[in-house]
């Protein structure tokens, strides 16, 4: 048990050492996206390489919707009428697509790491 | 809509299904009687009722990330819960009687919170239609070919788990709860990276181009051992760690159970 509650101090002070999360402390960027309709917009959203980004996705909708990326590792329940966030990257210079699970036809799109 | 709907609520009842076969194969192998499954399937439905209809409360928790923590905390309770069993389950087999009340106390726990995060969403999604017969019908009726083929697949392995022997049946249970839990503490550590909460890293691999997390394969591995395509350092640390930790705690069981085995038949 004091294993697991040691882990992640120690490897969240070993990465304060080594400056990973310097750039959390100067604030991050901060990008919005929308939902409606079941589609998202913008559909293409570029965002800074390298660098952690905050994400606004507001859900214009009535009905709930779930922010779902495989190649950004992200899920998010966002319900009807509401703004949820969620933290992406940094990531490295690329294209990442994204969609909403439950309307995955129509709500697609890609986040382009520059 | 149809294929939609079975695949997110198949997603959703793979990952408690397979809890339930597993820790349900332990229990008749234990002879513990399997009424907890009854009062965990009950008291998980209706906490995730209740974290529906509480999720704007939640969600707006800790500047906006509320979903994340919680979920990741009920993902380390899970994790905390199966390190408790495993314990319990090493306990001599003297005690073992005494124990058996807690063993089901806690298995029903276990049970109860995978429920709790997975019956969540697949409420939030159908309740999504609720409004809209025409969907609706369509979205209950692939929610019930979804949940349909998770149980089945459930009852195949619990199945399987019973049909081996006594020893190896005990033995790939733990294996597949070790795997699963594993998997558990690996997801927690990504909400927590998702809410900012731990660092986030560039990932350690990337072997999307090999099993992608989006193919069936995927998907099973993920709901089994926790599968990821492109996982950061700390991730994948969560991940071996955890696993380490509950092979650990298993070892000593066993020795535990063969030390108490040699002195009992000294005795005789």
């Amino acid at each position: 048990m004091t294993m697991m509650q040691r882990m992640p101090g120690a490897l969240a002070a070993l990465l304060l050492a080594s400056g990973t999360a310097g750039p959390a402390l100067a604030g991050k960027p901060v990008f919005e996206l929308e939902i409606r309709n079941h589609l998202f917009w913008p559909s293409e959203l570029v965002v800074p390489a390298h660098t952690k980004v905050k994400l606004l996705i507001t859900n214009n909708d009535p009905t709930p919707e779930e922010f779902e990326s495989y190649e950004l590792n992200r899920e998010k329940v966002i319900m009807g009428r509401r703004t949820a966030v969620v933290f992406i990257g940094p990531l490295a210079p690329g294209e990442y697509p994204f969609f909403g699970e439950f309307h995955p036809k129509t709500a697609q799109g890609k986040v382009i790491a520059e | 809509m149809l294929l939609t709907s079975v695949i997110i609520v198949l997603r959703e009842v793979l990952e408690a299904a397979l809890l339930i076969s597993i820790l349900s194969a332990l229990s008749a192998a234990h002879g513990i009687s399997r009424g907890w499954i009854g009062w965990a399937l009950a008291c998980g439905m209706a906490s995730a009722i209740g974290l529906g209809f509480g999720i704007d409360t939640v969600s707006n928790w800790f500047d906006g990330v509320g979903q994340e923590v919680s979920s990741a905390c009920l993902q380390f309770a899970i994790y905390l819960a199966i390190v408790v069993l495993l314990l319990l389950l090493g306990t001599p087999a003297g005690t073992e009687k005494r124990s058996t009340g807690v063993l089901s106390i806690v298995m029903a726990a276990i049970v109860a919170l995978a429920i709790t995060r997975e019956g969540f969403e697949i409420l939030v999604y159908i309740f999504g239609f609720a409004g809209i017969l025409k969907q609706l019908l369509v979205v209950l009726v692939g929610s019930a070919i979804g949940a349909g083929i998770g149980i089945s697949i459930g009852a195949l392995i619990y199945y399987l788990l019973r049909s081996m022997p006594h020893t190896p049946s005990h033995y790939v249970s733990l294996f597949l709860l070790i795997l699963v839990a594993a998997g558990l503490v690996s997801q927690a550590a990504l909400l927590l990276i998702q809410a900012d909460w731990l660092p986030a890293q560039l990932p350690v691999w990337d072997s999307s181009s090999v099993i992608a997390e989006d193919s069936v394969t995927g998907q099973l591995l993920y709901a089994l051992v926790g599968y990821e395509a492109t996982p950061s350092a700390i991730q994948a640390g969560f991940y071996f760690g955890g696993a380490l930790l509950m092979l650990m705690v298993s070892a000593g069981s066993a020795f535990r159970r063969r030390l108490q085995r040699n002195s009992t038949r000294e005795t005789a």
